[in-house]
């Protein structure tokens, strides 16, 4: 019984010489317990009456109340309905387009006008979405609004864009496209730098034009990258970019732009009812993680390309 | 590569200057507007350059007593919160990447696990109450003092730097302290400058937090101000605008001589969106790195 000893002194002695690396993570250690972990155990106020002064663990229980409380309530099926619509349509529409942006930067062959454009599409990714909600307002305006000045111009209709059911999904879309579209293709523009030169040569040579080299080598050779984010992003599905609705969302379009994370803000700040709010997050959290699983194990076996 | 201008190449330069125009555009307008007196801007027809060019609509932002205060909030949340989180954040990815370090994989997966599986919002907020965060000034800064993927990236950073030079610090009578200060820092810049930026936006870009977490009016930062002025102006302007245009009459002053709430609104949103229109082409190269880093090794 020597040796365990002598092995766990030396482990002591590794920890001791290394200390001020513990003492470096400190700081850490503790954010994450207070700010990460302790929510996570707060997850069961969805399961209690939560009141402030018993908290997390001394309020009663109130078993799968909360839960059903949302199913009864008469716009629960239009939220996760709405949820999901907006969502599909931002991975549909919104997730091919960081692509297409980088393939078609890298046909450019003008290092200056590259450059240009690419700067200024990660412009819009910085700044928040109030400023692009204050932005789309002033821009899109009937009275006196650039948009609508160049449609009248062209002989067109003035239009009234916010707070109109007609065109509530488009400009939530093309909004979150316009806002994330350089930021994301970021990481698709490396992917492509990194794809060996000796396969376009190659595909050449084979005859390959411009649109089958990049049918067949700039897709091929990006394919890990975009399944990964492909997985992540519908990890999100069932929430639709909270801060975006929140402001875009006005009366008129209530009924298609109610979504699940709005929701249980507005529930649990604004009304104060924290466990059903809890409930209606969990909810949301717990199809998020099965679809992550999902789509990542069907990834994994269709291309074995997974993140876990 | 010699190649002529096919129609392909046509359409893709006219479409990417097109996608580059549709970058920039609106602050050009949104700029113009800010610059022009505020009544004259409510007939219109203001594209690109400022009809009648006055700076009155930044003298009554600036005149603002709450536009101050919000300004000065946003500043030291900013400072204040980009500062530690740097500082931190580096301590603990410098400890990560010891791969001596006893533990190193459980810590990791510490500060993993909450990325996957998070409690969601309520819970959250919840832990803010109890530790009696909501409606101070603190709420702002000390729920993003951390945050894994920043770790991750200033990690792989470190992990480049060659050991030969910690070595050789050694030999020179360093201890692990002062080669964390002296060698590891000082070679740290270009990452230290991308998480500053990463995380410096999130500080001055945040508005939820002062809508949803603090009431007092003294605390409000600048981004939540323009979110009570888009919902409060929105009726406003737009009732004033349509008079406006339909009578061509004046309408009332609601700022000063020439400035309307809505020109305003506009100069305040030059001021809240310049700062990070100023350095963040200065940074690219570096936070290009950075995202690559984060989402491919991450």
């Amino acid at each position: 019984m020597i040796k365990p000893r002598a092995t766990n002194n030396r482990l002591m002695k590794r920890i001791w010489q290394h200390k001020l690396f513990y003492l470096f993570m400190l700081p850490g250690i503790v954010w994450f317990f207070l700010f990460s972990y302790v929510p996570l155990y707060g997850i069961q106020v969805a399961f209690r009456d939560y009141n402030f002064m018993g908290g997390f663990t001394g309020s009663p229980w109130a078993g799968f109340k909360y839960f059903e409380q949302f199913f009864n309530y008469y716009q629960s099926g239009d939220i996760i309905r709405n949820t999901i619509i907006i969502s599909l349509m931002k991975l549909l529409i919104g997730f091919p387009m960081p692509i297409i942006l980088a393939l078609l930067l890298n046909e450019v062959r003008m290092i200056r006008f590259k450059k240009t454009v690419q700067t200024l599409s990660y412009l819009p990714y910085f700044v928040s979405w109030i400023v692009v909600v204050t932005l789309m307002q002033r821009l899109l305006t009937p009275y006196g609004g650039p948009v609508n000045d160049f449609m009248g111009t062209m002989g067109a209709e003035s239009i009234q864009f916010l707070n109109n059911p007609t065109w509530f999904y488009q400009l939530i879309v093309g909004s979150d496209i316009w806002k994330n579209i350089g930021w994301n293709s970021i990481i698709f523009m490396a992917a492509i730098a990194g794809i060996d030169q000796q396969l376009y040569e190659a595909a050449k040579i084979d005859g390959a034009g411009r649109f089958r080299q990049m049918w067949h080598v700039t897709l091929p050779g990006i394919r890990s990258v975009a399944i990964l984010l492909f997985i992540l992003a519908v990890g999100s599905l069932m929430s639709a970019g909270y801060e975006q609705l929140l402001l875009l969302n006005g009366p008129a379009t209530a009924s298609i732009g109610s979504v699940l994370d709005v929701h249980a803000i507005n529930s649990g700040i604004r009304e104060g009812r924290l466990s059903y709010a809890a409930a209606v997050g969990l909810f949301q959290s717990v199809i998020g993680l099965i679809l992550v699983l999902t789509v990542n194990r069907i990834a994994r076996k269709v291309s074995d390309v997974s993140l876990f | 590569m010699e190649r002529k201008w096919s129609v392909f190449s046509v359409f893709n330069y006219t479409f990417l200057a097109l996608v580059g125009f549709s970058m920039i555009y609106p602050f050009i307008y949104i700029l113009a507007y800010s610059l022009n007196e505020g009544k004259d801007s409510m007939q219109g027809a203001i594209y690109f350059s400022p009809r009648k060019f006055t700076l009155e609509n930044y003298a009554e932002v600036f005149d603002n007593a709450r536009i101050w205060k919000a300004y000065q909030i946003t500043l030291m949340r900013t400072v204040l919160g980009t500062f530690l989180h740097v500082i931190l954040c580096t301590l603990m990815a410098y400890a990560l990447s010891k791969k001596t370090l006893p533990g190193r994989s459980f810590f990791t997966f510490y500060i993993f696990l909450p990325t996957i599986f998070s409690a969601g919002f309520i819970p959250f907020f919840i832990t803010l109450q109890k530790l009696h965060l909501i409606n101070t000034f603190w709420v702002y800064v000390l729920p993003l003092l951390f945050n894994f993927m920043h770790i991750i990236i200033i990690r792989t950073f470190l992990q480049g730097i060659p050991e030969e030079l910690e070595e050789s610090a050694r030999i020179d009578g360093y201890g692990d302290f002062q080669i964390f200060l002296r060698i590891i820092l000082p070679l740290s810049g270009p990452v230290l400058a991308t998480i500053s930026l990463f995380i410096g936006v999130a500080h001055w870009n945040d508005w939820f937090s002062g809508a949803y977490y603090v009431s007092n009016k003294n605390l409000i930062p600048v981004q939540t101000l323009l979110q009570e002025m888009l919902t409060e102006a929105e009726a406003l302007s737009n009732s004033m605008q349509r008079a406006a245009q339909q009578g061509g009459q004046t309408v009332g002053g609601v700022g000063g001589a020439g400035a309307t709430p809505e020109s305003m609104r506009m100069a305040l949103l030059v001021i809240t969106v310049f700062p990070i229109l100023c350095i963040y082409p200065f940074l690219q190269r570096y936070f290009v790195k950075g995202v690559m880093i984060g989402s491919v090794k991450g």
